[in-house]
């Protein structure tokens, strides 16, 4: 049996790096990269669903674990990457709004507010420390993940943004919620991710909103709300 | 002042002078292996420093007493500073030193000066060095103040020997927060050190040089006191780092036979370090100069979280 | 004895101001500065002896109108700041005989004699001052004889609009010390310097005004612009005397209030220390962009003001919290930081003004060079860099290093995480702000002393006479006295206080250079050759080819680019209507004087229409001025109607 104060240890380790990993996507110009380390911030949650397992003994979390790693880290990282190859383009340079480093100070920022928020909201609940915290990482997570969706200019990494502020509820959902109920909601959402991003496929997108909405009406699959 | 601290003023300086450029030596080693070359010898740096004592230092008719001074002085900084890292054994404390902040403000001493004489002759490499390097130095502060304030709140103390003393002989880091110090303290020996991506210490270009632009101008004997000052300041902030991710061996007690296994055990694991610097600057490209603040941002970022897991969590 | 020793230096700093006004001589002037120069020795003394023994003196009071005395008293804090006045006094005045006799006329020079004393006369007062009225009257002669000597050059345009400016942000100083020392008297009833034994929420008020009011005048962001403008219009002699003693006097005041609160709230700690961080950071970095060595040198003053109200927002945090211990070592940081800046912003003052005097101009890329043709002032100015940099073992690290201490301790704080997670924040923003200092002052010595003379008039300096050389020194040995005895001296004055001891490490690096610098004198065997620098080629290097004050800053302009944010001005002039001969015009790029456009200017727009609305009613008929008496009976008339 492995000591919990040891783990505990390990995770909150895992915390910072998901939220490096988080910063990462914010900040990183090369699309390849940014999908690396998509990969490697589920990785991480499935490793932190993993230890909790072992610190718990709930095998939800296990069954959590897996799902994550088979899911995330390797399935639809591998969708991704075929559409990457595809549109050949293999850096997003340009942000909106918010430079990265701002983004960054930003961030820090988030994570404060979070961490005020729910002191206040988890003020009755008996949280341990470690679950409190990871709470405020999942919130955090989500909120970091919403700035790179607005943020960053090619739909690619917004869908990236979007997959990172996902794993940020499933964060959330680890260490506050009711799991049975969470596991559900988390599987239709991932499935949710997979159409949307097989649909992106299918038209082939390569580049900012604007020419996206170009080319998808020229393809005819969807009028945007505007006549043609 | 006890004997302890006493035995340690003589052989932490005189441990840190002599082991400082094996290092320098072996970092271009693993370089070197890595591009597929040779190398040079792991005592080639001794040899330099020689020859480089025996030359004649030339002086441009533009310079003053400040470049005369500067390389004096800045031994003079770093030599003191190794009373402030146990590299050997951890003294009992005395008289302030090992003061974190005196030990921070005594390496700013060191970049003041050596900013100051990369003006002093006038030339434009030397200004531009100058600039770029205080430049960085002034980004970089915030992570190197909040690392080491996260070092003091974990280890309790302000003083680096108190903390050392504390982490001393465990095999393995005192708080799991210790090991995202020690990534913090990692990025800052590279920025501290000049190496890539963020100068590159072989270099001579000007658009790439920081570090070797504002030395440009010094020659003989001052070039080799500068470069020893430099080697030194890697030796130690090495030994920050190996102290706080890896203490074991590291003796408290002013014992001969312990001091000697714990220096070399610090041989050893600086040596590993070495590897570690080499292959990390081997495997990374020189960052552009503008590029850079967002990568120090990241390593504040580090350092801010750091602290914020140690405060919360 | 001890009230001899004040009234005597009391008495010498007046007999200083008459004496240069009845007779026009250079021996009556420099009799006024020598009575200056015993005037500090004679504080010294009375410091000293308050600081070191705790004995308060008592004045008796004069009554000055009915039921308003004025009294002077003197505690430990009080004798702190006397302390300051007179460890920068003797620099000053020695400074001041050869530098006064500069001026351009015989009357200026008597008059900028006199109110140099006046000047001193009354931030003596201020702080010696033991009630509010006399606080008051001398605060505002204080502020008006500066302002005299802001506008000693008063022919030229821009320090006619340099003197307006003070002349304003000092009036919106007074009136809210005004408003904050009513309030005061209306909840003690006494115009004494009490303790404040109030409940929290009861001295808000009081607290807000004296903040905003002692703000100004010390030159806190965003209420800092007047120093930029001040400085380079003043003489040296004055501008060191204004940054280093009166934006003290400010600190003072505030302090005398931080303290006799019984119970400060946490959100005044938090504000100050947040309005302390920006000051530092903020002013560090325009002063980066700067080019005029004393607009430089005033940015950087309203930086170590912003220190200073850092560890003054620790100490009231700390104390808030009950951390007794840090909360002492903050207060000291604050005070000793106080005490420091005073020094080392007098000797780079003193400096620039020999530089300037020298060169005949401010602009610091018409510098280089100085260190060969003015060794000594050069000296003493790298002295002041050093210090003020914070280099250990100079004085400027000493009070930085409490402050440093104060803020790694910041973990004691556990049980308001959020707290502790804000004076990281705080910690980082000022380990910024010390290293951009450091890299300022790399810019402002490197670029000024060092290389070729980049102008024909930096070439041709001629180093100053004698007493413009003893004047800085004086600081200059302080600086570093204090800075290698700040161990002994905090514990002199009865602070306790964890505290490395400088004295030994001064020695060790004294040391370990004499020994360094014996072995490599030992070992040379060829002697040093001289031989051109390299210039890339080119044959002989050229002032041209040297990096410029602006291409120093450039890397951190540019990190920084968000805040040093240019405004573009274009106003075209046409022949004709439809805008198409073009006559003349008015281009500038020019960097966003953000604080001056967007907090000063609408307010004084606002006031100046309200203004000239209200001069409409001054039309200069009788038949008017009548209906005004009228309406005013009238509204009178109603008003006691409804009210009675």
């Amino acid at each position: 049996m492995i000591e919990p104060l040891f783990l505990e240890g390990v995770i909150k380790i895992l915390f910072v790096f998901v939220l490096i990993s988080a910063a990462l996507i914010i900040s990183t110009r090369s699309l390849a990269s940014v999908l690396t380390t998509y990969t490697v911030q589920s990785f991480l949650l499935a490793a932190v669903s993993f230890l909790l397992y072992l610190m718990e003994g709930k095998s939800e979390l296990l069954l959590l674990a897996g799902l994550t790693l088979a899911s995330k880290v390797l399935l639809i990282p591998h969708f991704i990457k075929r559409i990457e190859e595809k549109i050949k383009i293999s850096r997003d340079l340009n942000f909106t709004y918010l430079e990265p480093t701002t983004s960054l100070l930003l961030s820090i920022g988030l994570i404060l507010l979070s961490y005020a928020f729910l002191s206040r909201v988890f003020e009755a609940f008996a949280l341990s420390k470690l679950f409190f915290f990871g709470a405020v990482i999942g919130l955090s997570l989500t909120l970091m993940g919403m700035l790179v969706m607005f943020s960053r200019r090619k739909v690619i990494t917004k869908a990236l943004g979007y997959l990172s502020m996902e794993n940020g509820v499933l964060m959330f959902g680890i260490f506050v919620t009711e799991l049975p109920f969470i596991l559900e909601i988390l599987i239709i959402i991932d499935l949710i991710i997979l159409v949307l991003l097989t649909s992106i496929l299918a038209v082939g997108l390569d580049s900012s909103i604007e020419e996206y909405r170009k080319k998808i009406r020229r393809l005819q699959v969807w009028n945007g709300g505007e006549a043609l | 002042m006890n004997t302890s601290f006493l035995l340690f003023a003589l052989l932490n300086p005189a441990f840190a002078l002599l082991a400082a450029p094996l290092y320098m030596a072996l970092i271009r080693k693993v370089k070197a292996y890595a591009q597929g070359r040779k190398g040079p010898k792991l005592f080639q740096v001794y040899y330099d420093l020689r020859k480089l004592m025996h030359k004649e230092a030339v002086y441009s008719p533009t310079s003053s007493w400040v470049m005369r001074l500067t390389p004096c002085l800045n031994l003079t900084a770093l030599l003191a500073c190794s009373l402030f890292v146990p590299l050997i054994f951890v003294p009992e404390p005395a008289g302030g030193f090992g003061n974190v902040i005196v030990f921070l403000y005594l390496l700013a001493l060191e970049r003041f000066f050596t900013a100051l004489s990369g003006l002093d002759a006038g030339s434009a490499f030397g200004g531009m060095g100058s600039s770029r390097s205080m430049s960085l130095a002034a980004v970089i502060e915030p992570t190197m103040v909040v690392a080491f304030a996260a070092l003091a709140f974990v280890l309790k103390s302000l003083n680096l020997h108190e903390m050392f003393a504390l982490t001393a002989g465990s095999l393995l880091p005192a708080s799991p927060t210790l090991v995202l110090v020690s990534i913090s303290l990692f990025i800052i020996l590279i920025v501290e050190t000049g190496r890539l991506p963020v100068d590159n210490p072989a270099t001579h270009l000007e658009l790439t040089m920081i570090n070797e632009a504002m030395i440009l101008e010094q020659t003989g004997k001052n070039l080799a006191l500068l470069e020893l000052a430099h080697a030194i300041k890697q030796l130690l902030l090495m030994g920050v780092l190996i102290n706080t991710i890896l203490p074991i061996g590291l003796s408290a007690e002013a014992d001969a036979g312990k001091i000697a296994v714990s220096a070399l055990l610090f041989l050893l694991k600086a040596g590993v370090l070495a590897v570690v610097i080499g292959l990390f600057e081997s495997a990374l490209a020189k960052m552009r100069l503008f590029r850079l603040p967002a990568f120090y941002m990241m390593a504040f970022f580090f350092s801010a979280l750091t602290i914020l897991i140690e405060v919360f969590a | 004895m001890l009230e001899a020793l004040a009234y005597g230096a009391v008495f010498a700093l007046v007999s200083g101001t008459v004496l240069p006004l009845l007779y026009r001589s250079k021996n009556a002037r420099q009799a006024s500065f020598g009575l200056s120069l015993i005037s500090s020795v004679l504080l010294l003394g009375f410091a000293g002896t308050v600081l070191y023994t705790g004995k308060e003196p008592s004045f008796p009071a004069f009554g000055f109108l009915p039921g308003l005395d004025f009294t002077l008293a003197a505690d430990r804090l009080t004798a702190g700041f006397v302390l300051l006045i007179a460890a920068v006094l003797p620099g000053v005045s020695i400074y001041s005989l050869e530098y006064t006799e500069h001026a351009k006329s015989e009357a200026r020079k008597a008059l900028q004699a006199a109110l140099t004393s006046l000047f001193v006369l009354a931030m003596l007062l201020v702080v010696l001052a033991g009630n509010m009225v006399g606080f008051l009257i001398f605060w505002e002669i204080m502020s008006l004889s500066s302002l005299l000597l802001v506008l000693h050059d008063y022919s030229s345009e821009e320090n006619k609009k340099a003197g307006f400016f003070y002349f304003v942000m000092t009036n919106i100083s007074t009136t809210f010390l005004f408003l904050g020392f009513i309030s005061l008297y209306r909840l003690t009833g006494s115009a004494e310097f009490g303790p404040l034994e109030y409940p929290a929420g009861a001295l808000t008020l009081p607290f807000l005004c004296l903040f905003i009011g002692f703000g100004v005048k010390a030159g806190l962001v965003p209420f800092h612009k007047w120093l930029p403008y001040a400085h380079p219009a003043a003489p040296s002699n004055i501008s060191a005397l204004m940054s280093g003693v009166m934006l003290k006097v400010a600190i003072y005041g505030f302090l005398r209030f931080l303290l006799a609160a019984a119970s400060p709230e946490l959100w005044w700690g938090v504000l100050i220390l947040i309005a302390g961080s920006l000051s530092a950071l903020f002013g560090v970095i325009y002063a980066l962009k700067e080019s005029d060595i004393k607009r430089l040198l005033a940015y950087s003053s309203i930086e170590n003001i912003g220190i200073i109200f850092i560890g003054i927002g620790l100490y009231v945090i700390f104390r808030v919290e009950g951390l007794e211990t840090l909360a002492l070592m903050s207060l000291a940081g604050a005070c000793f930081h106080a005490f420091n800046h005073a020094l080392f912003k007098s000797l780079l003052f003193l400096c620039a003004g020999s530089v300037v005097h020298a060169t005949g101009t401010r602009n610091i890329e018409a510098f280089g060079g100085l260190v060969k043709t003015m060794p000594a002032t050069s000296a003493l100015f790298l002295i002041g860099s050093v210090s003020i940099a914070a280099l250990p073992p100079a004085n400027g690290f000493a009070g930085e290093l409490l402050l440093y201490q104060a803020f790694f301790q910041a973990s004691a704080l556990s049980a308001n995480p959020l707290l502790t997670v804000f004076m990281v924040i705080a910690l980082s923003s000022f380990a910024l702000t010390g290293a951009l200092a450091a890299a300022l002052f790399v810019k402002l010595f490197g670029i000024t002393c060092l290389a070729l003379p980049r102008s024909e008039e930096s070439r041709l300096a001629e180093e100053v006479e004698k007493p413009m050389l003893f004047g800085p020194a004086v600081p200059a040995v302080l600086c570093i006295l204090t800075g290698i005895f700040s161990k002994q001296i905090l514990s002199l004055a009865g602070w306790d206080i964890e505290f490395p001891d400088l004295l030994l490490l001064g020695l060790l690096l004294a040391f370990i250079y004499a020994a360094l610098f014996l072995a490599v004198r030992a070992k040379t065997e060829i002697p040093d050759r001289i031989s051109e620098t390299w210039g890339c080629g080119f044959p002989a290097l050229t002032p041209s080819t040297e990096y410029s004050s602006a291409g120093f800053s450039e890397p951190l302009v540019m990190i920084f680019k968000s805040i040093y944010r240019t405004r573009i001005v274009h106003r075209p002039e046409y022949f004709d209507g439809q805008e198409s001969l073009f006559k003349n015009g008015h281009v500038e790029i020019r960097l966003l004087r953000f604080f001056e456009e967007y907090l000063y200017i609408p307010p004084a727009l606002a006031i100046d229409s309200l203004s000239k609305r209200v001069a409409k009613l001054q039309n200069g008929k009788l038949d008017s001025y009548v209906l005004y008496a009228f309406l005013a009976v009238l509204t009178l008339i109603i008003a006691t109607g409804v009210l009675v």
